[in-house]
Order: structure tokens, then sequence, then C-alpha cells
């Protein structure tokens, strides 16, 4: 059945996730600014996802730019549910 | 049964009402209803759609569109597949923030509220934007792919015709279709099955 995947990143607070969110519109990738999934945690919070396949851009970005993340996730999300697993 | 309405150079929503009356009085036949502007052929359209009736839409012109409308035993009772949506639930986006506050905060919000719709089953029948919130629906909006999303599994957008015409978006609206009051009205009318953010 279908199972999708994609990446996802969490702040340490919501200033740093409407930082995140400029810096990474500036940079031209692909990404969408969401309320941070269930699976990662319960607490209210914004979180970017974002296309695997960009992780490295992603990462390089994160870096130069010294944005404060709390970590990167894989969320795959299939028939019998979603998961996520820490990637940083 | 045909029947011809001239509605041209009548102000919304004079062609609605004056297709209704003419609809309401026949048992079955055609009725063309002329009007002059595309608000007004959408409107009357919609209306067409909303009761059931198949219609079809003929431009003449710049400025004139025929739209032809069957009433007939047969297309009271249409074999659609039903979309996966709340049944009459609207949600209503008075502005394209969500809350009151920071206004940078509020737009981020707003982008995380409808992604959200879009991972949430069923999800409502319709959306309807109005005031600031038609910048939503238009060029340049962030939330434009969530919006298309919704709209082609079977989701209803309307944005208010008067509230596009204001901001100057009548030529930028990129999803769903302008409607009226009275159609906003008829959507947000049941408060139970209304939310309204903004």
């Amino acid at each position: 059945m279908k199972e999708r995947e994609f990446g996802v990143i969490t702040f340490k607070s919501t200033h740093y996730a409407i930082k995140g969110d400029s810096i990474f519109k500036k940079e031209n990738i692909n990404f969408r600014t969401i309320p941070t999934p269930r699976e990662i945690t319960h607490s209210c919070g914004l979180s970017i996802k974002f296309d695997l396949m960009d992780l490295d851009r992603i990462k390089n970005i994160i870096d130069e730019n010294q944005i404060d993340i709390e970590g990167i996730f894989k969320i795959v999300k299939s028939t019998e549910g979603s998961r996520a697993e820490k990637l940083n | 049964m045909k029947k011809v309405i001239d509605a041209r150079g009548e102000a919304c929503p004079k062609p609605v009402i004056m297709t209704k009356k003419e609809l309401d009085s026949i048992e079955e036949g055609v009725i063309t209803t002329i009007v002059d502007n595309e608000v007004a052929k959408e409107n009357v359209s919609k209306l067409a759609n909303s009761l059931g009736y198949e219609y079809k839409v003929d431009k003449k012109g710049d400025n004139e569109y025929h739209i032809h409308i069957s009433k007939g035993a047969a297309s009271e009772e249409t074999n659609v597949c039903t979309p996966d949506t709340f049944k009459d639930m609207t949600i209503a986006f008075s502005s394209n923030t969500m809350g009151k506050g920071s206004e940078e905060l509020g737009k981020i919000l707003m982008k995380s509220f409808i992604y959200t719709l879009t991972e949430a089953t069923p999800y409502p029948s319709t959306l309807v934007f109005y005031n600031g919130g038609v910048h939503l629906t238009c060029e340049g909006s962030e939330v434009l792919e969530d919006l298309k999303k919704l709209e082609e599994e079977g989701v209803e957008i309307i944005s208010c015709g008067t509230c596009l015409d204001y901001y100057n978006l009548k030529d930028k609206l990129k999803v769903g279709t302008v409607s009226n009051m009275y159609t906003i009205y008829e959507k947000l009318r049941n408060p139970i099955k209304t939310l309204t953010i903004g």
C-alpha cells in the first residue's frame, strides 16, 4: 500500500521555527511549515517538513545560518499508521 | 418547454433570483439565462449546480454568457460519488492570519492550520474566504497547494467577490470560485457546523 516518507525539523522555540521558515524560503527549498507531527511530540509546535532528497542541503543551510534546531526526524506513513525516526 | 431570461444589466444577485423564480415555476424544461459578466455567470451556474440540475454555459462574447439549465424529473437524483467530507461543515476564513496578536505568527499559524486540514479526514465540505481571508486563495498565497488538494478531494472553496474586488484580486484568484453574500450566508448559517478562523 501507499507509504509516504518525509523529513521534519523541530525547533527549540517558535521564534526559531519562524526564522527557519524565512531562511528556507530565501534558499528556494521545497518545504512546508507544519504543526509538529504527534509522532514526535504532543506539545504545540511548528516544524518544517521537507523532502528527504534535500537532507544534505537542509543540513548545510542549518549550519551556515546557525539555525537553532532541536532535531531532524524522518516520518514514515503507511497503512499501519505512522512512525518517527530520529535522524539528527 | 423553453424559456429565456435576459438578465443583462442586472446587478448581483438579481440574475440568480430571476433564474430561481423561473425554475421554480416550471415542472420541467430548459431555462436559458443571459448575463453580461463572469460573476453572474458563476452565480447562476452555482445555483443550477446546487439544485442538482444539468447546465451548460455558452460564451457568446466578451460580455455575454448564455447559461442553459435543464430541469427534468430525471435530473433530480444524480448518482455521483460522495467525497470524503463532513457533510455541511464549513470553515470560514475571515483573515489571512490565525488569531490576533503578532501578524508574523498569525500568518505562520494559518499556513500550519490549512496544512493540517489536508491531513485530517473527513474534510470539511466548504471553505469560505472573506475580507483579508481572500489573500489565501489568490496568487502569492503559500497555501494554494493545500487548497488545490482539498478542492480535488471534493471540498468546495469559495471566495467573496466583493472582497476580491476590494483588494484588486479579481483576476488573481487561483483556487475555487467567486461567490456572493447569499451563498456565503447559506454556508455559514448553521452555527453548529461552522468554524470561523481568522
